[in-house]
């Protein structure tokens, strides 16, 4: 009974419907925890997760071609483990040799998914609300380099696990399989970090400097384009005209360094498209420059935009 | 604690001076920060919120200097920009949770506090719609959703009416007057409409060209300034003058005649002046938009720039 009536003395009628407005006393957290918001939304974002189906589309068809490939080698696992045990040759997918090959599709990845990632809040002026918060500006930018380079080493992974289980079901002894199989596969790990932070880097550095997605896309494929042929061009030339420091050129290049650093992961000789002259450890060390670089550029450019 | 304190606060761009040497001092409460565009409002919010850095000068909120305290004044601060700032292709309740994460409140707190800020600014249905199909007085709604999320101790409203019809533009001022007396949120309003500063805040700032020009209770306004619209069909002119033979501060303003109101007489001589002259009467009313004369006739009883800070 006196319960009773302390509950209608302290809750009016009204109140059970509408309970007004409330302050929040719970807890609040700081800037790592917005940064890593920040992180999972971004990476929920490149996906077009919590977007329309349109959003979707572009990073699904890119990456489900880069690993539809490895795919058609799993399905085909138990066939071709038959012709390879009745002693024919099988050309194979290799997980050295997998990004090597299908690269063009991971570029165009970042053509469609960096300008989504860092152009929209510019476009829409999202960045005064953002900066206005808890979030420093560089938490701000290394989120998004983060959330990229995670989405990307995603795309990289998936059809490595794929030419991982195909390879092991060619096999007639799985748990011996795995064994022979996982040194092999394992630098796929690192090699596909290394890819991803870099070209991560890269195309949102540039893509920041604009805040139309149509003009960063271009922007992108102009320095993928520039980048891989100009460098590969005047080396070929210098070389052949005896400038003999012309091979450091090769270096500038995004995805040609890129495959010649996989090749150090994978502890395989550099081709003879190569120049002799650098070793492929000069190429992890290049794509380590640039990933510093061009994270450097977009803090920088964090650091000036108006918000 | 004061709200906001500013000492000598200065800012220029190149060789244009956005604010002069502000000095106040603002207590907890509906504040309404009044000028004509370009004069300082905007840029004063950004030096609050620590978004552009003062030339000269210090400045304080809630104790804290923005200087020094950015980040602590930034969790206790919402912030509704004068711009467009929303993403079209998410949904309302998506974006506001997760402008709620940035401001650092856990996952199931966002989503709590957003649903229940959406209800606050009054979205219902449409909050699971793209933001993109909006309305511009929905837009303004999640603006004030997102500020109002982190459940702040001070909201700085950036011209919050902007583009909104009469209905939304009276619907808005009524959301920021129950977020300030029901929430018990203090609240800086920038507006160049001093009608509607006047309808909803507590006390007032007016700034021109950097400078403060007065910062008192609204009270103190009202107080000051009655004034008597008369309108007729025609004539107001004659209304004017025969007014003004009879001793009273008369202001003819199309077919309205606008009255210094300082005595109780002033209705008798304007029923007296209507009917002699024979003019057909509209209306005879307290003029709500009297606070407009601080800027327009500073000698109607007016102090022109009063002091700087109370």
């Amino acid at each position: 009974m006196s319960a009773g009536n302390r509950l209608t003395a302290s809750s009016p009628a009204g109140s059970i419907y509408d309970l007004g407005y409330r302050h929040y006393e719970g807890k609040r957290h700081g800037r790592w925890y917005a940064a890593w918001s920040l992180y999972v939304e971004s990476l929920r974002g490149v996906w077009g997760f919590g977007r329309p189906m349109s959003a979707k589309a572009a990073p699904f068809i890119l990456a489900g071609l880069y690993s539809f490939f490895a795919f058609l080698q799993l399905a085909f696992s138990s066939t071709l483990a038959s012709e390879i045990s009745s002693g024919q040759q099988v050309q194979l997918f290799a997980y050295d040799s997998y990004f090597t090959t299908f690269s063009l599709l991971l570029v165009l990845f970042c053509v469609a998914q960096a300008p989504e990632v860092v152009c929209r809040d510019q476009r829409y002026q999202v960045l005064s609300l953002y900066f206005t918060r808890a979030i420093g500006r560089a938490d701000y930018a290394l989120a998004r380099v983060a959330s990229l380079s995670t989405a990307l080493f995603l795309a990289l992974i998936v059809p490595m696990i794929a030419l991982f289980v195909g390879d092991v079901l060619m096999k007639p002894d799985t748990i011996s399989a795995i064994g022979d199989e996982l040194p092999k596969a394992l630098p796929a790990i690192p090699a596909d970090l290394l890819i991803a932070a870099s070209m991560a880097s890269i195309s949102l550095a540039l893509s920041s400097y604009s805040p139309r997605r149509a003009y960063s896309a271009i922007g992108l494929i102009a320095y993928f384009l520039l980048m891989e042929a100009v460098p590969a061009i005047i080396y070929a030339v210098a070389n052949h005209g005896g400038w003999s420091s012309a091979d450091k050129l090769v270096l500038l290049t995004p995805i040609t360094s890129l495959t010649g650093a996989t090749d150090w992961f994978f502890g395989k000789a550099l081709t003879s498209d190569y120049p002799a002259t650098l070793g492929p450890a000069a190429y992890v060390l290049a794509c380590l420059v640039s990933v510093g670089v061009f994270s450097a550029i977009l803090l920088f450019r964090y650091r000036r935009i108006a918000a | 604690m004061a709200l906001i304190e500013t000492a000598s606060l200065t800012k220029n761009y190149g060789t244009v001076k956005a604010l002069d040497r502000l000095d106040l001092q603002v207590e907890p409460g509906i504040i309404g920060l009044v000028g004509a565009n370009g004069a300082g409002k905007s840029t004063l919010i950004k030096i609050l919120l620590g978004l552009v850095p003062p030339s000269s000068g210090r400045a304080s909120v809630l104790g804290l200097d923005v200087a020094d305290e950015t980040r602590e004044i930034r969790k206790v601060v919402g912030y509704m920009p004068e711009n467009d700032c929303l993403p079209p292709d998410v949904g309302a309740t998506e974006f506001v949770t997760h402008m709620a994460r940035i401001s650092g409140l856990p996952r199931t707190a966002a989503r709590e506090r957003t649903a229940e800020v959406l209800r606050h600014v009054g979205l219902y249905e449409e909050r699971y719609r793209q933001i993109g199909g909006y309305s511009t007085g929905m837009k303004q709604r999640v603006k004030l959703a997102q500020a109002l999320a982190h459940d702040p101790k001070l909201l700085l409203l950036d011209e919050p009416t902007n583009g909104l019809d009469p209905t939304g533009r009276d619907e808005m001022l009524d959301l920021i007057k129950r977020t300030g007396t029901d929430f018990g949120i203090s609240v800086v309003v920038a507006s160049h409409l001093l009608g509607e500063i006047e309808q909803v805040c507590t006390f007032l700032l007016a700034v021109d060209a950097g400078h403060l020009l007065k910062a008192a209770p609204i009270s103190t306004f009202t107080q000051r300034t009655p004034v008597l619209a008369v309108e007729v069909e025609e004539g107001a002119d004659r209304l004017t003058a025969a007014l003004t033979g009879r001793g009273f501060k008369a202001r003819q303003e199309d077919q309205c005649v606008l009255l210094v109101l300082e005595s109780e007489t002033l209705y008798d001589a304007v029923r007296d002046t209507v009917a002699d002259l024979a003019l057909p009467l509209v209306r005879v009313q307290q003029e709500r938009r009297r606070l407009e004369d601080i800027f327009r006739e500073p000698e109607q009883g007016l102090e022109p720039a009063a002091g700087g800070a109370q």
